[in-house]
């Protein structure tokens, strides 16, 4: 046990956590990057070259990966 | 000759090393056990007058002993020692130890001291923070608790009778000094109280207790040796459950991405009060809502929780149970909760129930990658009975990647019995989280609200996992696709 947490944690009174998206946001973010990575996968599976793989690969691949994220805070499940 | 030699060597080694290693295994397995079974704690204090108060108002007893000692010895002390049976050890808790006079001296370090782990008579080491000088007085302030404290007489009682419970105990304070002056106070929650263990009285007073309301004072007595008892029994009534926890797990589930602290308690409850004397009648108790006389049965289960407690939930082996209802406003967020079914004695009733909160409410950023987290260690029911928990188990469960965690609790040092950091894996894991577990023995609802304090520090890159696994998946796919789709399968 650490007993000089409770000065640590009084003198971190205005350091609230903040999350970069509040909870109220998490479906409508959430939901838009996964429509968005859905919609480039679809540009992409009908143009597979690999210029496409770095233009529209890694885009479509960065909306799916925070999307899914937030996807599951939107119904609850707290990753 | 030579081999003789040799062999001989070789075995007065390996005894040596055995002796050594059984050495080493026997300190090691007790931190307690570290003083001889012939101990007895030195005279070198005087209890110059001690009152003994009792708390039998609420499902467990709460002691509270308010002592003046004296040092009668010619060095200064440090070290006064409290006796305990083994079995109220077993089921002691709480324990802490100040100054009465002197609040700024905070609260004393107490031990258990398994001097020898047969004997019935175990001892409570008070550590004074200054030694007591000879001759000087201290007023200490003891308080500790006792669980599984009563038994139900009669033991069986029908569904609309009162319940009796009885307690024993020491009408003179256990001690190891000498006792100049004392007496002890029982307090109930009833002033009903049909049998109690009468003592010859001393001065004025022909017999003892003196009985005043729910109250009953044995005392005061005059000098009495040390180690003297006198066993007293009080049999009082008290209509209302005896519940007990024997086991509770509390997860309390950190999400940074989230933003979000969930919470998830799961009880294992029993009544520990009369049993019924024969079958449970429904169309009994069902009357009995339209003129609610006494009744020991727990029928309803309220937890405040913190301010801006959001989507709770309530379900028991079966599944959702419907009837609870959820008072939330800017003001409170109390829970309640009606079983599936009354809990008379002897009956058991697993349930569990869940809460999410804002990361705010809770958590805190320090510099750099630091974060603290400050939870309740106990938040479970308050009811004007009270509530005593046998073990305890909180566990922390920490973003992935979290490193670094320290922790701090008000909880009595005493109660806490482990602490440890393990893997926990769940929902888009890779490594696991950390999750801090703690266990702890002998609570009661007194500890609602005490502190618990974790720190820990989660690298940016440690943070990022999560979408990072997904976009590394993403991107195998593309890059899987791209492949496949260039091989040429024509002839």
């Amino acid at each position: 046990m650490d007993s000089s947490l409770h000065e640590v944690w009084q003198a971190a009174s205005g350091g609230l956590f903040v999350p970069t998206v509040g909870k109220d946001s998490h479906f409508a973010v959430g939901f838009s990057l996964v429509v968005v990575g859905v919609f480039l996968t679809f540009v992409f599976a009908l143009n597979r070259s690999f210029a496409n793989l770095a233009v529209i690969g890694v885009p479509a691949s960065l909306a799916l990966a925070v999307g899914v994220v937030y996807m599951f805070c939107a119904v609850g499940v707290y990753v | 000759m030579k081999t003789s030699a040799v062999f001989s060597a070789v075995l007065s080694l390996l005894t040596l090393a055995s002796a050594r290693s059984s050495t080493t295994s026997s300190s090691g397995s007790s931190s307690r056990a570290d003083l001889p079974s012939t101990f007895t704690p030195p005279q070198v204090f005087k209890n110059a007058n001690l009152v003994h108060v009792i708390s039998a108002e609420k499902n467990y007893i709460k002691e509270t002993i308010n002592v003046v000692i004296e040092n009668i010895d010619k060095a200064a002390q440090d070290e006064y020692y409290l006796p305990f049976t083994a079995d109220q050890v077993s089921r002691l808790g709480g324990v802490e130890v100040k100054d009465r006079k002197d609040a700024s001296a905070g609260l004393f370090a107490a031990e258990v001291v398994e001097f020898d782990p047969t004997s019935d008579t175990q001892y409570l080491r008070i550590q004074l923070p200054t030694p007591l000088k000879s001759g000087a007085q201290q007023t200490l302030g003891i308080t500790y608790y006792l669980l599984k404290a009563y038994k139900p007489l009669p033991a069986s009682i029908k569904q609309e009778e009162s319940q009796f419970l009885t307690f024993s105990f020491s009408a003179y304070c256990p001690s190891v000094y000498t006792t100049s002056k004392q007496k002890t106070e029982v307090k109930f929650s009833s002033a009903n109280v049909p049998d109690y263990t009468k003592l010859p009285g001393s001065g004025d007073i022909k017999q003892f207790p003196q009985k005043q309301g729910s109250k009953l004072t044995y005392g005061p007595f005059d000098e009495k040796p040390a180690g003297a008892v006198e066993p007293v029994q009080v049999r009082f009534e008290f209509t209302k459950p005896v519940t007990h926890v024997s086991h509770l797990e509390r997860d309390i589930e950190v999400s940074h991405w989230g933003g979000n602290v969930a919470f998830e308690e799961r009880y294992t409850l029993y009544h520990r009060g009369a049993n019924l004397s024969s079958l449970f009648n429904r169309v009994k108790w069902a009357q009995s809502a339209y003129y609610s006389p006494s009744t020991s049965a727990l029928k309803e289960i309220k937890f405040p929780l913190r301010v801006g407690s959001v989507d709770p939930y309530y379900t028991d082996v079966i599944g959702n149970v419907s009837t609870s209802r959820f008072r939330s406003n800017k003001r409170e967020a109390l829970l309640e909760i009606k079983p599936r079914y009354p809990i008379f004695g002897g009956w058991k009733y697993p349930f569990t129930i869940g809460w999410n909160s804002d990361a705010k409410n809770f958590l805190r950023k320090l510099s750099g990658d630091s974060y603290i987290l400050n939870v309740p260690f106990l938040e479970g029911p308050k009811q004007p009975e009270g509530v005593e928990y046998e073990e305890v188990q909180v566990r922390v469960i920490l973003p992935e990647g979290a490193e670094n965690i320290k922790y701090y609790t008000t909880i009595p040092a005493l109660s806490i019995t482990d602490a440890e950091v393990k893997v926990h894996k769940t929902f888009l894991d890779t490594i696991g989280r950390g999750a801090l577990v703690i266990k702890a023995r002998n609570l009661v609802d007194d500890f609602r609200e005490r502190e618990l304090i974790v720190s820990y520090d989660v690298p940016f890159m440690a943070s990022i996992r999560k979408p990072l696994i997904v976009f590394g998946s993403a991107m195998v796919l593309f890059v899987s696709t791209w492949i496949l789709g260039s091989v040429n399968l024509k002839f």
